[in-house]
């Protein structure tokens, strides 16, 4: 197994947190790259072709409903995974964030150990 | 719509108790038209059987009296013949009783008077003048009978004819009258017949009908009741029975269940609008509960975060670079400041909403406040890159006695809000004082709002917009807690705003809060 470590995309635009999971996701022995906003999201998965996306819902120029939806809309990218993060933490959250076409689901404050589970899963799903 | 003779439509029904009574009325009415001409039918009976025997009576009376007349005859030309031949005379006592025979006779005559009324006056008249004479002829013919001489004509058969004659015509003029009377009874008692069949039918045919009316009238009544209680009771709130229609109870009734019907109505709505109340208060709760999870969770994830990785960092062995350290540490505590911040908020409001929320004076400048407060959030002011116009009039500025946490609070609150809606823009904090007003204004250059936006930005648990708070943090508080400190001050505050075109929020207090009404 020589090949690259698949990598993942992350969507965050708050500073602080993207820069803590950036590291602990590295630590972990993930490839990381980021995106600020849902148009960058889309942008940087047609460019990278990630393995799983983690996607915050609230960014600004395009939220992650509208950037997941597009994904799922678009042949080229509908294939990657794309598990949401968020703060909204409500039952029926979890619901629209599925809706939208999310493939799974994690709320903050991020159960770490966790959510590198669903990145295992999602990753060795579409291995 | 019915189309109904208006004359009627205005013209309530009887009442059920004047519905009772005319149907009583009529009933007795009827009754008493039936037992009058029954009365008047045995009457005429009566009298039938009355004329049927005095009829009889008269015609018994009259062949007694025509038999009696002839007898005597006949005894009187046997003993006429007697004393032709033999010249014997009569003894004393056949005489009496010839002479009582006589006086049975004009008895008789005179009970025949008593019969047969005024119509029959001038027959019985001739007769009685024709008997008498004859008896008289007789009983001259007994008295003289003894006599020695040559004897009376005994015999007038002229005055025994006439008499006898009399008595038939009497006798026909009776069976005559008989008739008459008899056909003119029968009539009456035909008539009364059919009367009492005709008025007996009749009471039937009325009393059916009039039962028939009552129970419609009734039915009708009491159907415009029960409609209107299941319309009424199927939700039609608005829905009354035409009071009009019915007098009495019934209207009554009616007028009752309109009034229930109007109280229950206001009731039902008083309700329905609390209970309107009381959902969007609890849509808006759940709403704002949401919004607050959301942004306790955002500074919570780096705590807990920037935590467990040191943590992992530490155990594992690798050099510690102590400058990262130390910056992550700073992370953290920056993290549960913003946590404090935002729970204060809440509390804050909670506590104005329960009036628990004290003002507290004292004498500063607020020139050296604005300055200050400013100088603390320029890390905010950097953060989107914007960059901050100070606009104080220090001439204007003098000493104010107000509460200078809720002020500095007002603030810090409109200039975070202007730093966060606002990217690569400017923000002009203005202040001066005017005829004793302190007027402090917040300018930005950022997204904006709409007229509609303006008008909610205000309230408390609202947002501008609800996807707002999801974009650009905040719960919607901070804007609230302004408005509820201004009003608490004696103050107000007003926003301009276009979209695009950035918010110019004006807070006007008093320079001495106690020279304007708390209204807090």
């Amino acid at each position: 197994m020589n090949a690259q470590p698949p990598s993942i995309l992350l969507v965050e635009d708050n500073e602080v947190n993207r820069a803590m999971l950036v590291r602990r996701l590295e630590r972990a022995g993930h490839r990381v790259i980021t995106a600020n906003d849902g148009e960058a999201a889309l942008d940087a998965m047609h460019t990278h072709r990630p393995a799983v996306v983690l996607m915050d819902m609230n960014l600004p120029i395009k939220d992650g409903w509208t950037a997941c939806k597009e994904a799922k809309n678009n042949e080229q990218i509908s294939h990657i995974p794309i598990i949401a993060l968020t703060a909204h933490a409500m039952e029926e959250d979890k619901a629209k964030a599925l809706a939208a076409g999310c493939s799974d689901y994690a709320t903050k404050p991020v159960d770490f150990p966790d959510l590198l589970e669903k990145i295992a899963g999602w990753i060795d799903a579409n291995a | 719509m019915r189309t109904r003779n208006p004359v009627a439509q205005l013209r309530p029904r009887l009442s059920l108790r004047g519905r009772l009574y005319l149907f009583s009325g009529a009933i007795l009415i009827l009754f008493a038209i039936n037992v009058g001409t029954s009365l008047w039918g045995s009457f005429a009976r009566n009298e039938s059987s009355i004329a049927y025997q005095e009829a009889v009576t008269a015609a018994q009376l009259t062949s007694e009296l025509e038999q009696n007349l002839q007898n005597k005859r006949q005894q009187i030309l046997v003993l006429a013949t007697l004393r032709e031949t033999t010249e014997d005379p009569v003894e004393s006592s056949e005489l009496d009783q010839a002479r009582a025979d006589l006086e049975i006779i004009t008895e008789r005559l005179r009970q025949l008077g008593g019969y047969g009324g005024t119509e029959l006056e001038p027959y019985y008249r001739r007769l009685f003048d024709s008997t008498t004479a004859l008896l008289a002829e007789w009983r001259l013919f007994y008295e003289q009978y003894n006599d020695v001489g040559p004897a009376s004509d005994v015999e007038s058969a002229l005055s025994y004819n006439n008499a006898q004659q009399r008595l038939q015509e009497l006798d026909q003029r009776q069976s005559y009258v008989a008739v008459q009377r008899a056909s003119a009874i029968d009539a009456t008692i035909t008539l009364t017949d059919q009367i009492t069949v005709i008025g007996f039918i009749g009471s039937i045919a009325i009393t059916l009908a009039l039962v028939f009316a009552m129970i419609r009238s009734t039915n009708a009544s009491l159907t415009r009741m029960k409609r209107g209680v299941e319309r009424f009771g199927s939700g039609d709130l608005t829905y009354r029975i035409d009071e009009q229609r019915d007098a009495g109870e019934i209207g009554d009734l009616a007028r009752t269940f309109n009034e229930m019907s109007t109280k229950l109505q206001s009731a039902i709505e008083e309700m329905n609008t609390a209970r309107a109340d009381a959902d969007s208060a609890n849509a808006a709760k759940s709403m704002f509960l949401a919004n607050v999870s959301h942004e306790l969770r955002t500074p919570l994830n780096a705590i807990i975060g920037y935590s467990e990785m040191l943590q992992d960092e530490l155990g594992d062995g690798t050099a510690i670079d102590r400058e990262q350290f130390h910056h992550d540490l700073a992370t953290i505590i920056f993290s549960g400041k913003q946590l404090l911040t935002l729970i204060n908020d809440i509390l804050d409001l909670s506590k104005i909403e329960t009036g628990k929320m004290q003002v507290s004076t004292e004498v500063f400048n607020p020139a050296g406040l604005i300055v200050q407060v400013c100088d603390a959030l320029s890390p905010l002011l950097l953060q989107n890159n914007n960059r901050l116009i100070l606009d104080i009039d220090k001439d204007s500025m003098r000493d104010l006695d107000t509460d200078r946490g809720k002020l500095q609070q007002i603030i810090t609150n409109l200039f975070s809000n202007a730093c966060k809606f606002t990217k690569d823009g400017e923000i002009t904090v203005s202040a001066h004082i005017n005829h004793d007003r302190l007027i402090i204004g917040v300018a930005d250059t950022g997204i904006g709002m709409t007229k509609a936006q303006q008008s909610r930005v205000f309230e408390a648990f609202t947002q501008a917009e609800s996807s707002t708070g999801l974009k650009y943090g905040g719960t919607g508080l901070g804007l609230a807690i302004v408005r509820e400190f201004c009003q608490m001050l004696g103050g107000e505050i007003s926003v301009e705003s276009e979209p695009e075109k950035g918010a110019r929020f004006k807070v006007t207090l008093p320079a001495d809060p106690t020279s304007a009404p708390v209204t807090a």
